[in-house]
């Protein structure tokens, strides 16, 4: 065995640590940005259980399996479970986050289109985990409620 | 220096021998059936999610029963064996000595995988492969969980046990002669990952401890109803887990480094370099396992950390694959089977980790999260790597154990259909999971998008289904009646390839 | 070419042949094993599940019918846009989710139907939220086996304690859509405890199986919620002979018991027990009991064995 130069290794492992560094701070700055919630944001208080969700609004307003919010306006989830993990997610706006029972999870998101979207949940449940499906529908600033 | 086993033995012999080769044998038998069990599993799952509704499975309990059992099954009762398998086999030899240090300790080792392979597949627990309360305490039901439960422990106990032989067996048995800087790479892959054993397996012991205590009513570790946290567990899990992944992973890795070398006919670029990016890469393992827990709720000082100690794994891993691809530099590379598999396992190893990078990434992971593109990308690790790398290394080994040589057309067909095979399911995969799709679902909307994208994986499902059968056909039928092979260099690349190997022309 | 000490790292394909037997058999063996017994593996809760109820809910003793007899009749209803579900009425109507007022050990009978296009089911609870506690002689069908469009029941409730019960729609989310109303509970009239009569001499010889549905999920006794001939009801003279023969139709364990209180599987009266959860009647396998009834009351044959009344297998044995 012979001993040669090492130095293709080295900078090839130069080039890999820069990648993950850059990954690393992007990702660092992102998930910053992402994280600071909006001081304006109305709260939704979102429970899941086996195996619906159940959301109520700031002004005490009910909603099983089908959550009604409008566009331009910022929506803070306070998110928790009544028995198993959960987790709640609406994968067009990337809101994802775990609903723990005996603990309150808060994400934020902003909807900027009319539309309808579903949510599921992201966390093994039981039997219906499947099917533990809602429907976020966004409607125009004006409509009443 | 060994043992006279010119006839062949009654069958008890061997299954109550302490000898390293009949209890690697054991392991590798062991393992080679759960594959094809756990293998099953995992086409049923796919033939039922080829179309929204129902197919073959009849309800959502039994598939998440399966699912359950599939994961648990290729993991403990495949990946793990097969490992113990070569290791128990090659490594006393690799290190010139005449057994493990602790043969009788050995065979308990192996036989206390039987009865909690048992217990797991008697009760086919629903709870997924982790367990995580508060689900496996208060809506997981019996007695599968407790089986489950107990099976698991046994295996752990099993794994730390073949972990403190690795140890005993390659520091202190070693040849005098042999420096630890010459104790060839697959020994050191042993040595390494034994050690990640020893220090994450007790985790998970008393988490087991503390999950059945729940489920029992006498504590709350982990009910909130009694007081507990279940995100608790979720950190003592990934705390074990994620390095044993690692685990999984060195020893497929020090594989490949026998395999490719040999089939190059070149030496390892850099022997030292392999020692220290194991080295380095098992105790970096222990940095990053909340990156499994993004999405619990955890502070942004918590999850960059975890990034942090994710990320920095990946230069180790690197490392190896820059060996290999090095390695294969400038040799006169002969394409048999094993080195099909091995490369094709490095090209996997590698998508694998991509993928693994965006999962790193703090907000890309809430992109993929528990969706298909994380069954996806760990798939391409433990198939994709650590399948291919084991496989390929028992067409490696077939002829110095057997004695004969295996089909090698048959071999090649097995590898190219599995290649095809695992590019269709886990490649689909990480798109479909990008379009949003969830773990353990047992069926889904009727979105055009997700039900291509499930046929696509369950078509490249079936055709590692059919491989795997030209495999054990390959394998049954060989063992038996294939050509007589030269023990010294089956695979005619000139000079001695098994240890303790000379290659006849080294390159330099 | 081949050295002979190279020989110990060969097996021979007869050793592999018989080792790979070895394991199909044990794979077979434990196959059967598996499938003869596909549901007992998952047929219990874990331990904790039970002590977590039994903390948070107060054990409700069931009622002895002491005081007046009173039938209501609902009905489920839904708003056009199925955002809001009531009881007989929608908010704001008349008779919207009636109060029923009544006193401890009044019988209460509801004949409930399904006015609406969605599927529901019914029961008497005292939790004020959630599904959980309902009373198991109130309920009609349940969530995963519900009254549909059309479809109509019939159940009992006797309170045996003061307090505000709910009745409610008992599939997930609709009590929280507005199906709940309540039931409000005074002291009892005064009325003297019923004293067991000497033997009279009467014999009744009554049967039951034990079956189950086909996804496990619900069990009971002759025939399944909502067939004829569901759990029947007997009704004997305090001091009667009883005998009952049961059947196993089932594919888990069972045993049978009288008890006054169907939660609590473990006071089985007047030695009327068949069988134990500990010692459980197979599949295929029957036993009888003679018993002499007791002192008149609503009481219920149950299945024996931990949750399997809970899960359907009770009955009402009235002894008049």
């Amino acid at each position: 065995m012979g001993h040669h130069s090492n130095w293709p290794e080295w900078v090839y492992i130069g080039v890999v640590v820069a990648l993950m560094v850059w990954v690393g701070g992007e990702a660092w700055n992102a998930e910053r940005l992402v994280e600071h919630i909006p001081a304006d944001a109305e709260v939704i208080k979102v429970t899941g259980q086996q195996w619906f969700w159940s959301f109520e609004h700031e002004d005490g307003t009910k909603e099983i399996g089908e959550l009604h919010v409008k566009v331009g306006k910022a929506y803070k989830f306070e998110i928790t479970s009544k028995d198993v993990n959960h987790s709640f997610n609406i994968h067009d706006y990337v809101v994802l986050l775990d609903a723990i029972p005996g603990r309150i999870n808060t994400v934020w998101f902003a909807p900027k289109e009319v539309g309808e979207h579903a949510i599921q949940c992201r966390e093994y449940c039981g039997l219906i985990h499947y099917n533990m499906r809602g429907k976020l529908i966004v409607e125009e600033a004006d409509s009443s409620s | 220096m060994v043992l006279e086993l010119q006839k062949p033995r009654p069958i008890w012999q061997i299954m109550f021998s302490t000898h390293h080769t009949d209890v690697g044998l054991l392991y590798l038998i062991t393992s080679l059936t759960f594959l094809f069990l756990g293998g099953a599993l995992a086409l049923a799952i796919r033939a039922e999610l080829f179309y929204p509704g129902t197919q073959i499975i009849a309800d959502s309990m039994t598939f998440n029963r399966m699912f359950t059992v599939h994961g648990t099954t290729l993991i403990f009762l495949f990946l793990l064996p097969f490992a113990s398998a070569v290791g128990n086999y090659f490594v006393p030899i690799m290190i010139r000595y005449k057994d493990m240090a602790y043969p009788k300790l050995n065979a308990i080792a192996f036989w206390m995988i039987p009865p909690a392979a048992a217990l797991v597949w008697l009760g086919f627990a629903d709870f997924t492969w982790y367990a995580t309360p508060p689900y496996s305490i208060i809506s997981a039901p019996g007695p599968a969980a407790d089986m489950w439960i107990f099976g698991l422990k046994i295996l752990g106990i099993s794994s730390v046990l073949g972990a403190i032989n690795f140890i005993v067996t390659i520091l202190k048995c070693k040849h005098p002669d042999m420096s630890m800087g010459q104790v060839p790479l697959l020994a050191w892959s042993f040595l390494t990952s034994s050690l990640i054993v020893l220090v994450a397996i007790p985790t998970f012991a008393a988490a087991l401890l503390m999950l059945l205590t729940d489920r029992l009513g006498v504590s709350g570790f982990f009910n909130p109803a009694m007081g507990g946290d279940p995100i608790a567990y979720q950190h003592l899990f990934w705390f074990t887990f994620h390095p044993e992944v690692y685990v999984l992973v060195i020893p497929a890795i020090g594989m490949m480094y026998e395999i490719i070398p040999r089939f190059s006919r070149k030496p390892i670029y850099s022997h030292s370099s392999g020692i220290f990016a194991f080295v380095l890469l098992s105790m970096v393992s222990f940095s990053s396992w909340a990156h499994h827990m993004y999405a619990t709720g955890m502070s942004f000082t918590e999850k960059t950390v975890f990034m942090i100690g994710t990320l920095s794994a990946v230069p180790a891993s690197a490392m190896h694959v820059f060996n290999f691809i090095a390695t294969m530099w400038n040799g006169r590379i002969k394409f048999a089977t094993p080195m099909m598999w091995a490369v094709g396992g490095i090209a996997l190893f590698f998508s694998a980790g991509a993928g693994g990078v965006v999962n790193a990434a703090m907000p890309l992971d809430f992109q993929t999260h528990d969706s298909y593109w994380v069954v996806g990308h760990f798939h391409l690790f433990v198939m994709g790597t650590i399948a291919f790398g084991s496989i390929g290394f028992l067409y490696y080994m077939f002829p110095y154990v057997t004695g004969r040589m295996y089909n090698e057309k048959m071999g090649q067909v097995h590898f190219v259909l599995s290649f095809v095979g695992a590019v269709l399911v886990f490649f689909t995969q990480h798109v479909l999971g990008l379009y949003g799709m969830p773990r353990r679902v047992y069926d889904y909307p009727p979105i055009p998008e997700w039900i291509t994208m499930n046929q696509i994986a369950t078509v490249g499902a079936m055709i590692i289904g059919v491989s795997m059968l030209i495999f054990l056909i390959n394998m049954i039928y060989s063992s038996s009646k294939g050509k007589s092979a030269d023990t010294d260099d089956p695979f005619n690349l000139g000079g001695k390839y098994y240890w303790p190997y000379e290659a006849k022309n080294p390159h330099h | 070419m081949n050295q002979h000490n190279q020989e110990i790292y060969r097996t021979t394909p007869a050793r592999t042949g018989k080792m790979l037997a070895i394991i199909l058999g044990i794979c077979i063996v434990g196959s059967v094993i598996f499938f003869s017994n596909w549901d007992y593996w998952i047929s219990y809760q874990a331990p904790v599940v039970a002590k977590m109820a039994g903390e948070s809910e107060h054990k409700l003793a069931p009622g002895v019918a002491t005081g007046k007899h009173m039938e209501v009749t609902l009905n489920f209803i839904e708003s056009s846009d199925f955002k809001t579900f009531a009881f007989n009425a929608l908010p704001g109507e008349e008779g919207h989710n009636p109060t029923i007022n009544a006193n401890v050990g009044d019988e209460i009978v509801f004949n409930v139907a399904n006015g609406g296009k969605s599927f529901h089911a019914f029961g008497v609870t005292k939790a004020n939220e959630g599904v959980t506690g309902i009373v198991p002689t109130s309920a009609i069908k349940s969530a995963s086996n519900p009254l549909k469009p059309g479809e109509s029941g019939r159940s009992e409730f006797i309170p045996s304690e003061e307090g505000t019960y709910y009745y409610i729609c008992t599939v997930p989310g609709h009590r929280e859509q507005g199906m709940v109303g309540e039931v409000i509970v005074g002291s009892a009239q005064a009325v003297e405890a019923p004293k067991a009569a000497a033997p009279t001499g009467v014999h009744h010889d009554f049967s039951v199986n034990f079956i189950e549905s086909s996804d496990f999920k619900t069990f009971a006794f002759n025939a399944l919620p909502g067939e004829e001939g569901h759990n029947p009801e007997f009704k004997v003279k305090s001091g009667d002979e009883i005998t009952f023969s049961v059947t196993n139709n089932g594919k888990s364990f069972h045993a049978f018991g009288i008890v006054s209180d169907p939660e609590n599987f473990n006071s089985v009266l007047w030695n009327s027990a068949i069988a134990a959860a500990s010692n459980p009647i197979k599949p295929g396998q029957g036993g009888s009991v003679t018993f002499i009834a007791g002192a008149p009351g609503t009481y219920y044959y149950i299945c024996t064995v931990p949750g399997h009344a809970l899960q359907g297998m009770k009955g009402s044995f009235i002894v008049e």
